[in-house]
This record gives structure tokens, C-alpha cells and sequence, in this order.
């Protein structure tokens, strides 16, 4: 019985495709007792592909009862009819080396969650620090993120006064070293306006519902709101787990006074089985 | 270790089997066509063409001379071997979905699957064991399943009874003479079905393989539970294997939930427990899809899996899987 019990290359490469006659496999016996195997297909694109397999056959003699000597030298038969002994490479293939070695107490990702852990460990220690107020806590969680701005950058509006330190060489801020986003260049100065400098947009004909009953859609809500006026925007909270809206969303109007009207009428409009609060949307930092 | 991969099959593997010898493989898959595989080097002997359907079970007698194969064209068919004819088409009402000969190779039970206007039952045929003899059309015996339907079954030591897996999870024992239920064992969780039923080398126990994530080791004569393997996949396939006390499983994610699951990973590989400990010891890795089946060679030098990738892997054991002891293992060989 032999067996291919190595194959240390099989790798394909593509030739020209203009060549179709394909070469007759070469058969190449090496010095250390190895084979080597170039063979050549067209494969599913028209391509041909030039195989080269190096393989050391292994005679391994193995008592076995006639009953399975005899089944060795069974003729092949259905789609294998005809085939030479031997496994034939279109059905069977060696693959990559496993190793497999028993262990007492094995638990499965055991390296995965040890980096894990290291991972937890790493940022048990380092220190938070909010970049509002300097306190123990992450930015995002700050009670003073409405109404500050992060430490070290001017608030809002202050950057339109100017104080500007941007360096003297125009576009590109090279001379001061760190990165300078395009809006705080020099150069580029007439064309970044600040988003926080001015309220946005629609930020004034923007109403904040709450109380909204968690079966509701965002069409229900722009239905009820498109009374009063055009409605620009309409978004609705939903858990992303559940799907359901999480209880308050924000309607823009297109029209300040629009919107005004809206909050009147629409505060203490009974929704579903709860009453909506309607009120202008806080601006947001 | 390096497994032989063999890519004969076109669809996913349903079940794949060993000799009494444990030197040829039978696989069956949904392709329609049965292939048998040489256990030593991977070479493909032959394939038996003519199910018009999935095939979803094969089996072959203790002498190696006929093959049965039962899948979703609602036959079971016997085959010859060594040549790959047809010899016998049983046909019935539903698919087909186990096939196993006694131990003694002189009877064939199938088990039919449930459908509207048709019982799921358990139906055994006498068998002569001769290419060249007429196989009897009528069934020996026929055992109706009401309650939940059979989806494996076996025949334990000396063919004394039948034991059949359902899909509420239970395990029944039946007479293998008159077809009486003598006994039933809620082995697994209700909700989950049993997906596999394996045999010891003497038939005296048995394991079970069931979607509830668990394989559990029970004994054919009074069904008394014996060992549970817990794992954190749902399982299709638990093989015990001769030689080292180890129970191999298999199964996975199915494609078909993972999308409905926070699953990061689809778990698809062969697991390997201690049989008498319940502690796992080492996984196999390689199928790219849930392995659909394990089967242990008989010799205990081997085991193959076949996937829902279409692939069957065989795996030859080296060194540290037969070296390996566990403690009290090693200190009472030494003594």
C-alpha cells in the first residue's frame, strides 16, 4: 500500500492562456527518493494551470485479515470505473497538517479569553479622564457636556472671533507639527465655517416628542406633524435589540413657525394609549 | 495528523459509515449517489448510482457483501458491494431516514419518516445474505410509532431489541421478536430531537446525539443513563470509540440559524470527551460547515466526519491520541 504522506508544494500557477494544448504530465524522480509531479489542467475559467506536487511514496506493510486483502484488489466501478489504482486527485486530497494532542481540563478559546482578559486588565488601569471637566468619568458621560465645551478648544462662537495662531504658511499647517483640519487653517479660513458657531439649520424648528407609544412608526408621526406644516426630518428612538421605538423622537419642520404651531396643538395629543409631550428640541453641543 | 480529504460528493454529507473491518467508508449525501472510499489512503472505489432523491442514511452488513441505502425518493435500496448493482427497491409512503443491519447482518430495519397520510414506523426485513439471492419483499416486522416520531434507530446486542431516538427528544425500547415497547427514557431535553444513535462495540449501550447541545451514554437493556457530554453547540452526530475510552462529537451551527443567533462562530468542529470523565479533551477542527456525521473506525485507529461542506474528512490517530492517559489512568497502569 503506498500513500502520499508528504506534500510540501502545491501551489497553481497561471500560463498563457493563448497555448491550449496541454503538456503531458512529467514525472521527475529526485536523489532523496521524493517525486515530482508536473501536471497540467484548464480549469473553470479557461485557464491553464501548471500543478507541481512533490510527493514521497511510503510503502507501509500492514498485516491485514485476506478478507480486506482481497477487497484491496477490487476492480472500480461506477463513476470510478476504468480509473488507475491509487487515489485519484480529483476526490481525494491531503490536507493541512492538524495537530491534535489531548488535554486534561481542555476549555476551547482558552487563549482567546486570556487576551480578553488582558485586554479588561489594561483598561482597569488606565485612568479616565472626561476632556470637558477633567473629572473620573468617560466625555460622553460628563453633566456638564450640554453646556461646556471640551477643555483646551474654545467653546463655541469663540472661533469665529479669530484668536488665530495658525502658522504663517498657508494650506498645509506644517510648521506647527500636529495636524490642523482643514477648517482651522489659515488659508482655508473663508471656507470652513464651524458647525457649533451658528445653530443649525433646523435646529430652531426642531420638536422633541416624548412619551411616544412604543408600537409607533416614524409614518405616524410625520402624518400627525405634516398638518402643521412640512416636516423635513422625522426620527424615532428604537432599541436595536427589540425593534420598538424607545419612547421620544424629533420632528423638523422646515418652517419655524410651523413647528411652533405644531408644539401647540400636538402637546397633549393622545397617541396610542399615552399622551405626547411635545417641546423644542435642546440644542445638542 | 494530517486528514485525507475526500471530495466526492457534490451536496452535503448525511451520514457516513466504516466496515466491520474498518477498511472501506461508505458516504451518502444529498447528491443522490453512495461512494465508498478506501479507509487507508482515500481512494475512491466506486459510487452506486440510481436513489432519484437526497440520500440520508447508509449501512452495511458485518460481512461486507451488501450495502443498504435509504434516503428522500422514499426507497430503500440494497446494493452489491463490490460491483455497485442494484439488487432490491423497497418502496414506501415517506423518506427513509436510518438504515441498519442487525449484527448478525440477517435482518434490515428502516426507519420511515412522518408524513401526511403516513405514520412514522419502524419496518425490519429478513435478509439472505447472497448477491445473487431474491430478497423478500414483505416486511418481517412493522412497529408504528404514534406518538413522537422515529428519527434513528438500532438493533442492540443479539438483535434482542430495537431502540429508537425520537424527535421529542425520548428514547424508546422495543422487542426486536414482536415489536412491543417494553420501555421509554426522556434522555433529552422535550423540544429537541434525538439526531443520532451510535452503538458500542458489544451493543450493550449506546450514545445519543440530540440538538439540545448534549450526548448522552445509555445502556440497551434497561435504559439507564450513564453519561452526559455537554457541549455549547447543537450536536448531529456522537460516536464511541474501541480502544481508547473516547466519545467523538460532531455538529454545529446550522446554516439555517445562524443568522437568528448571536453565535460569533459556528462551532464546526469534532469534539472529543472522555468517555468515563465527561471532560472534553481536544477538538478536530477543518469543516468549514456543521459536521453532519462521525463515524469511528472499528479498528479504533481511524475516525471520518462528513460535513455539510460536502466534505468527508478522515482522520488517521498518531501518537499522543493513543498515549494519552488521564492521571488515575496512567497511575493504575503503572501499578
Amino acid at each position: 500500500m503506498s500513500k502520499p504522506a508528504e506534500r510540501t508544494r502545491d501551489w497553481a500557477e497561471e500560463e498563457d492562456e493563448d497555448t491550449l494544448a496541454l503538456p503531458q504530465p512529467t514525472v521527475t524522480k529526485n536523489k532523496d527518493g521524493t517525486e515530482t509531479i508536473v501536471s497540467y489542467r484548464i480549469d473553470e475559467n479557461g485557464k491553464k494551470v501548471k500543478t507541481t506536487r512533490r510527493i514521497k511514496k511510503t510503502i507501509v506493510k500492514q498485516i491485514v485479515n485476506p478478507r480486506v486483502a482481497e477487497r484491496k484488489h477490487w476492480a472500480k466501478f461506477g463513476a470510478e470505473k476504468g480509473k488507475p489504482a491509487g487515489p485519484q486527485s480529483d476526490t481525494t486530497s491531503i490536507a493541512e497538517n492538524i495537530a491534535f494532542r489531548p488535554t486534561i481540563g481542555f476549555r476551547a478559546g482558552a487563549q482567546e479569553e486570556k487576551s480578553e482578559e488582558q485586554k479588561k486588565a489594561v483598561l482597569k488601569d488606565a485612568k479616565i479622564k472626561c476632556r470637558i471637566c477633567s473629572g473620573e468619568h468617560w466625555t460622553s458621560k460628563c453633566p456638564f457636556k450640554d453646556t461646556m465645551a471640551p477643555e483646551g478648544d474654545s467653546g463655541p462662537g469663540l472661533g469665529d472671533l479669530g484668536v488665530d495662531e495658525a502658522p504663517a504658511e498657508g494650506g498645509l499647517g506644517v510648521g506647527g507639527g500636529g495636524y490642523v483640519p482643514p477648517h482651522m487653517r489659515k488659508g482655508g479660513a473663508g471656507a470652513g465655517e464651524r458647525m457649533g458657531g451658528k445653530f443649525e439649520r433646523d435646529d430652531l424648528a426642531t420638536l422633541r416628542v416624548t412619551n411616544v407609544s412604543e408600537f409607533a412608526e416614524e409614518q405616524d408621526l410625520r402624518d400627525m406633524f405634516s398638518r402643521y406644516g412640512r416636516v423635513t426630518r422625522v426620527y424615532l428612538a428604537k432599541d436595536r435589540e427589540t425593534g420598538r421605538a424607545k419612547g421620544f423622537a424629533f420632528v423638523s419642520f422646515e418652517d419655524r413657525l410651523d413647528a411652533v404651531k405644531a408644539c401647540d396643538k400636538m402637546d397633549g395629543f393622545g397617541f396610542g394609549h399615552l399622551i405626547l409631550r411635545v417641546e423644542f428640541a435642546k440644542k445638542s453641543t | 495528523m494530517r486528514p485525507i480529504l475526500l471530495s466526492g460528493h457534490e451536496r452535503a454529507l448525511t451520514q457516513v459509515k466504516y466496515t466491520r473491518d474498518g477498511d472501506i467508508i461508505f458516504s451518502v449525501s444529498k447528491d443522490h449517489i453512495v461512494c465508498a472510499w478506501y479507509s487507508a489512503n482515500g481512494e475512491r472505489l466506486g459510487t452506486y448510482h440510481g436513489h432519484q432523491g437526497a440520500l440520508w442514511t447508509v449501512d452495511i452488513d458485518p460481512t461486507t457483501t451488501l450495502l443498504a441505502s435509504g434516503g428522500a425518493d422514499n426507497t430503500i435500496r440494497l446494493w452489491d458491494v463490490k460491483t455497485g448493482k442494484l439488487l432490491k427497491t423497497w418502496d414506501f409512503g415517506s423518506s427513509i431516514k436510518r438504515v441498519e443491519f442487525s449484527p448478525d447482518g440477517t435482518q434490515l430495519l428502516g426507519v420511515t419518516e412522518k408524513r401526511v397520510g403516513h405514520v412514522s414506523s419502524i419496518v425490519v426485513y429478513d435478509i439472505k445474505q447472497d448477491v445473487e439471492a431474491e430478497q423478500s419483499s414483505e416486511h418481517a416486522l412493522r412497529i408504528v410509532v404514534d406518538e413522537s416520531k422515529a428519527t434513528v434507530a438500532g438493533f442492540s446486542y443479539g438483535a434482542k431489541y430495537i431502540i429508537a431516538g425520537h424527535e421529542d427528544g425520548s428514547v424508546s425500547q422495543f422487542d426486536a421478536k414482536t415489536g412491543e415497547l417494553l420501555d421509554t427514557f426522556q434522555a433529552h431535553e422535550p423540544d429537541f430531537s434525538v439526531t443520532d444513535l451510535q452503538w458500542s462495540p458489544d451493543r450493550t449501550y449506546f450514545i445519543t446525539a440530540s440538538k439540545d447541545k448534549t450526548a448522552k451514554l445509555i445502556s440497551a437493556s434497561d435504559l439507564a443513563l450513564l453519561k452526559t457530554y455537554v457541549t455549547d453547540t447543537p450536536l448531529n452526530s456522537a460516536a464511541l470509540t474501541p480502544v481508547k475510552d473516547f466519545v467523538i462529537l460532531g455538529g454545529g451551527q446550522a446554516a439555517m440559524d445562524v443568522t437568528t443567533t448571536s453565535a460569533r462562530q459556528g462551532k464546526f468542529e469534532a469534539r472529543i470527551f472522555h468517555k468515563i470523565f465527561e471532560e472534553e479533551i481536544g477538538r478536530v477542527r477543518g469543516h468549514f460547515g456543521p459536521l453532519n456525521y462521525v463515524a469511528v473506525s472499528p479498528d479504533g485507529k481511524s475516525y471520518c466526519s462528513g460535513g455539510e461542506d460536502g466534505y468527508v474528512r478522515v482522520h488517521h490517530f498518531d501518537r499522543p491520541y493513543f498515549d494519552f492517559l488521564f492521571e488515575v489512568e496512567r497511575e493504575r497502569a503503572n501499578i
